[in-house]
């Protein structure tokens, strides 16, 4: 399928499914019809390449080092908690 | 706070599980050994939620100060994390309440869907193709942040836990007291909001 018979209704179906699809969370027939569609169609499968790398960034978001100054007012704060936690 | 009710009633196994019980037993001077490890988690999750560095310090105090207060209601029916995430996602949901960032609106998907021909792509751009450790640095993990930091809060939410804390789906709806497809909604539409965010840095780079 090229760029001109580019089908919107069917592909916006499917378009909606594409997370679902990454995340195996689709059942076996709606995601064999996102394979047979991805072969046909070089839009949505442009469109999930995308999806799927923006999802693997997003996975290497990295963690701030908590800074010491909080650390060890959280420590202090804790520390002057009642020892027993309040009723209710 | 109580465990959610949709919880499965059948006791689970959890490495937290000891230092729970422990504390609620009495052993209060184990509770520094539960700051200690979540402290990072939880000052990530906040600062993710809140962006501002003092609100998300405050988030992570005032969620220490609801485990404490709370987690003798605790019922060993999840993971204990997904029960500190929920009270943490719920502080952070009233702490943001006061803050200025990222307004609320409804993301829908026709806006991620091209709408004419011009816009619908014909090849695979680069930045999807390469190995992931050769387009890495230090300035597209800016980027990222950046575009988390600007979808909507009840978006945020959900990639956030889903795409970064990696939790389940079922455990994330559990978390934000949520339906799975809505959470699944809410998911698709954070990645195609942050993936149009990735296309414009690439296009413009």
């Amino acid at each position: 399928m090229n760029k001109d018979e580019h089908d919107h209704k069917h592909c916006l179906e499917l378009f909606e499914k594409l997370s679902e699809y990454l995340d195996n969370e689709l059942d076996e027939v709606s995601g064999k019809d996102i394979e047979k569609h991805i072969k046909e169609c070089v839009p949505c499968f442009v469109c999930l390449q995308t999806l799927k790398r923006t999802v693997d960034l997003c996975k290497q978001a990295e963690d701030r080092p908590v800074p010491k100054d909080f650390s060890k007012k959280l420590k202090e704060v804790i520390q002057n908690m009642p020892k027993t936690p309040p009723a209710g | 706070m109580t465990t959610p009710k949709r919880a499965n009633r059948k006791e689970i196994k959890d490495k937290d599980f000891e230092l729970i019980r422990a504390i609620n037993s009495g052993r209060f001077d184990r509770f520094p050994d539960l700051v200690k490890r979540y402290e990072q988690k939880l000052y990530n999750f906040s600062l993710r939620m809140c962006r501002d560095a003092a609100d998300a310090e405050d988030t992570v105090q005032e969620t220490f100060l609801n485990v404490f207060r709370y987690v003798k209601n605790f019922r060993y029916e999840t993971k204990f994390k997904n029960w500190l995430y929920r009270v943490a996602a719920s502080t952070c949901i009233k702490k943001r309440r006061k803050s200025k960032f990222a307004p609320e609106r409804e993301l829908s998907l026709d806006e991620f869907f091209p709408q004419d021909e011009t816009e619908v792509p014909d090849q695979v751009p680069k930045w999807a193709l390469m190995p992931l450790d050769k387009l890495l640095n230090d300035e597209l993990l800016d980027k990222i942040n950046e575009a988390i930091f600007t979808l909507p809060e009840k978006y945020r939410l959900v990639i956030v836990l889903r795409d970064i804390e990696d939790f389940s789906t079922a455990e994330t709806a559990q978390i934000l007291n949520l339906s799975d497809a809505n959470v699944k909604v809410r998911l698709h539409r954070a990645r195609l909001f942050l993936r149009d965010r990735l296309k414009g840095y690439f296009e413009n780079e």
